[in-house]
């Protein structure tokens, strides 16, 4: 009996060395190319600073990943501020990025424990977009000229049509009324289905690669409907208290520029190179100290 | 449950449009297979030799997942691209198995003597099939028809992955935004469907029902 | 002197590398009369049966129907020239009587209220009252009922050759009986020839007009009952014969 207390309190003892520094961190990241590049970029970061990581990547939309770390099932994942904002906060939109920011960073805290790092040094934000020939042959360049042409057939992603700072919450603020119903698939179809003329317009991200591979043209947003959308990684408490975690990821603020971005995504939506060897080559370039892998 | 019930009430108009856009995917799907299925399977039921191969391809074809299939399809020309039209060309070909496999059995299923007997008074290939072999078989086709459309119901959710619409799009919605409401507003109508095409056509083929 | 109505000459029909069914098989039907072909099971009656409506057609002798090689027939109006009545009836399931007694009138294009009085007529010959039975479906009937809805079909496009494979094998000796009996009555009445095929000697002496021996592929002997009785052709048809008298 007593051998029995003992060889448990040494398992148990194992066990807890084990728990802080060495248990892998799971990296989450939502279900489209840029998302996936960053969630690859903070991996590099953190294996190269020698800490092990598990990739949860690719997992679905902001909510699910959102709730995914709430559960305790990922421990970080990229994020958007505007997107925390609105959706996740449900807070109706402002355009000053530092006060989105700021807020952001308090209520996460306080509600789940939740950290923001600063931001990566780009914006995505959601971008309404046509393909060239039409813009110019419509003379549309902001989005308040799509009400004079409703015959244009819109195609979203399941989650913009859902969220109410996404397709409905845009509609009411430009007084937009398609007569086609949205056409709907999964994201990755959506500039396919632009290019075949299945749909005439779509909201896609401002940083997309094929933007400017298709020759597509983004409409303003002259209303400044959407909130700013500034790029960051959000990490739950307890990981971010590892020092060496902390470090890594905050090694990486504002790195990325906004054209940096594009030009990855591009790699990989348009040249067809796999993320993670985006996302080595982005850290390479970096010259980050530590043990390279 | 009453939060659902108003739910659902809110939503009424998505859930209607879309359940008419996924009953009419199923529906053309099902109207092209057994156009093909059919004379199919009765030219299969005359030369049975043929009967293996090709039934063993439209059971393999089976076999491929779904969404895959929704996949493959999408920058084939002609039948591909996104939208209904790919939809309902899976449709068609996941419908085939069980059209094509009832139609062979239920003419080959036809009782010997009678094919013997309508042969012997002087009936032509034509019209043994015409009058006797279809009307008797009929009972099994229908069978293999309904559990096709059963089938389509259920696969026809998959297809709003690819733009084709349907009930599925309340679905993947609902996944998108973890929101159970919007999964069970798709869910539930097209489960609903799926019961409504298998209790309607049962019924169908059971007042057809004993004539052998 | 009656006209050959079917006539087999030296017949050969194997199947496969099995021992051919007939061999040197020989007969003529004159038109009118009523010719049961007896033999063991197996022994090539059905198949004898079949080359008249060519179901089944010879790889070698002379088959002539109505005057005219088998060949020279195109097979689906032979047919409905032809009455054929098998064992089990082989009534069409899902049709009432009425419209099964109707099929041949109906392929040929009859007018529906000549169809209709037709059936109408020939079922009351066989004895099912159009009233009560014209609209059954034959899973309603008794076996011997199907049987002679199967006689009715047969006869409804007035043929001048019926072909009946062991009409009454599958009924029960009393509906047997009653069948044969009905039978005469009939066949009294109508001008066709007839080409029975069964197993039961009795039956075929008590039918036909003419019994035709088949054994080993071909006939040992035609002729009537007392030519078969009294002068056997050979050992076989004595025995077979005798096996019946005793």
């Amino acid at each position: 009996m007593r051998r029995a207390a003992v060889l448990f309190a040494v398992l148990g003892a194992l066990g807890a060395c084990r728990a802080a520094g060495d248990r892998p961190v799971r990296i989450g990241s939502k279900n489209f190319t840029e998302q996936v590049i960053l969630g690859e970029i903070a991996a590099g970061a953190l294996e190269r600073a020698g800490v092990p990581v598990e990739r949860r990547l690719d997992l679905g939309g902001s909510f699910v990943c959102h709730r995914a770390l709430l559960a305790g099932e990922l421990d970080l994942y990229p994020e958007y501020t505007g997107t925390a904002f609105t959706a996740i906060l449900k807070e109706k939109p402002i355009a000053d990025p530092a006060r989105v920011r700021a807020r952001v960073a308090a209520a996460y805290a306080t509600r789940w424990g939740l950290a923001w790092t600063a931001p990566l040094g780009f914006e995505n934000t959601f971008a309404l977009v046509l393909r060239g020939d039409d813009a110019r042959r419509l003379a549309i360049t902001k989005i308040s000229d799509l009400v004079r042409h409703p015959e244009l057939k819109p195609g979203f992603g399941y989650e913009f049509v859902e969220r109410a700072d996404g397709f409905p919450g845009l509609a009411a603020a430009y007084g937009l009324a398609f007569t086609a119903r949205p056409a709907e698939m999964d994201l990755g179809l959506l500039y396919p289905a632009l290019a075949q003329g299945k749909v005439d317009v779509v909201a896609g991200n401002s940083t997309d690669g094929l933007i400017a591979a298709m020759g597509l043209a983004v409409l303003e947003d002259d209303r400044r409907y959407f909130p700013p959308y500034e790029a960051a990684f959000v990490v739950r408490g307890p990981v971010w208290h590892n020092a060496r975690v902390r470090g890594a990821l905050e090694a990486l603020s504002g790195t990325i520029t906004p054209d940096a971005m594009r030009k990855m995504n591009a790699a990989v939506d348009r040249d067809g190179k796999g993320p993670a060897a985006v996302a080595g080559e982005f850290l390479a370039g970096l010259h980050l100290a530590g043990p390279a892998r | 449950m009453s939060q659902l019930g108003a739910f659902f009430w809110q939503r009424r108009a998505d859930i209607l449009a879309l359940t008419g856009q996924h009953v009419l995917l199923v529906a053309v799907a099902a109207a092209i297979a057994v156009a093909i299925g059919v004379p199919l399977g009765v030219a299969l039921a005359r030369r049975p030799a043929l009967a293996r191969p090709v039934l063993g391809f439209a059971n393999a074809v089976q076999a491929i997942p779904s969404l895959a299939l929704f996949g493959f399809l999408i920058p084939v020309p002609l039948i591909g691209g996104i939208g209904a039209r790919t939809a309902i060309v899976a449709l068609v070909v996941y419908s085939l198995l069980p059209i094509l496999r009832n139609t062979y059995a239920g003419i080959r299923g036809v009782d010997p003597a009678v094919v013997e007997a309508a042969t012997g008074l002087g009936m032509t290939p034509n019209e043994r099939l015409r009058l006797v072999e279809l009307p008797l078989a009929f009972p099994v086709v229908l069978a293999g028809i309904r559990v096709a459309v059963v089938v389509g119901v259920g696969l026809a959710t998959i297809a709003a992955a690819i733009g084709a619409g349907g009930l599925g799009v309340l679905i993947y919605r609902g996944v998108a935004t973890v929101d159970h409401r919007l999964i069970l507003a798709g869910a539930v109508p097209a489960a609903a469907l799926a019961l409504a095409f298998d209790f309607g056509l049962s019924a169908v083929e059971k007042r057809l029902g004993p004539r052998r | 002197m009656a006209a050959p109505i079917l006539e087999y000459v030296g017949i050969r029909k194997g199947f496969g590398a099995q021992r051919a069914a007939l061999d040197g098989f020989s007969l003529t039907i004159v038109e009118g009369e009523t010719v049961a072909l007896v033999g063991p099971s197996g022994c090539g009656k059905t198949t004898a049966l079949k080359l008249a409506n060519r179901l089944l057609d010879a790889d070698a002798g002379a088959v002539r129907i109505f005057g005219q090689p088998a060949g020279e027939h195109d097979p689906v109006s032979l047919r409905r020239r032809i009455g054929y009545v098998i064992q089990e009836g082989g009534l069409l399931p899902h049709w009432t009587v009425r419209e099964n007694v109707e099929t041949v009138p109906r392929l040929l294009g009859w007018p529906e209220g000549r169809r209709r009085a037709r059936a109408a007529e020939l079922l009351t010959i066989v004895g099912l009252a159009p009233e009560e039975f014209a609209e059954r479906r034959p899973a309603s009937l008794s076996g011997g009922q199907r049987q002679r809805v199967g006689v009715a079909r047969a006869l409804a496009a007035g043929p001048s050759l019926v072909l009946m494979d062991e009409p009454f094998g599958a009924l029960d000796p009393i509906a047997r009986r009653s069948m044969q009996k009905e039978f005469l009555r009939w066949n009294a009445r109508w001008e066709a020839a007839v080409l029975l095929v069964t197993h039961d000697l009795r039956e075929a002496f008590l039918l036909a007009d003419r019994v035709a021996v088949l054994e080993g592929g071909r006939v040992r002997q035609v002729g009537s009952r007392e030519e078969l009785m009294r002068s056997p052709a050979d050992d076989f048809v004595r025995e077979f014969v005798s096996e019946f008298a005793s």
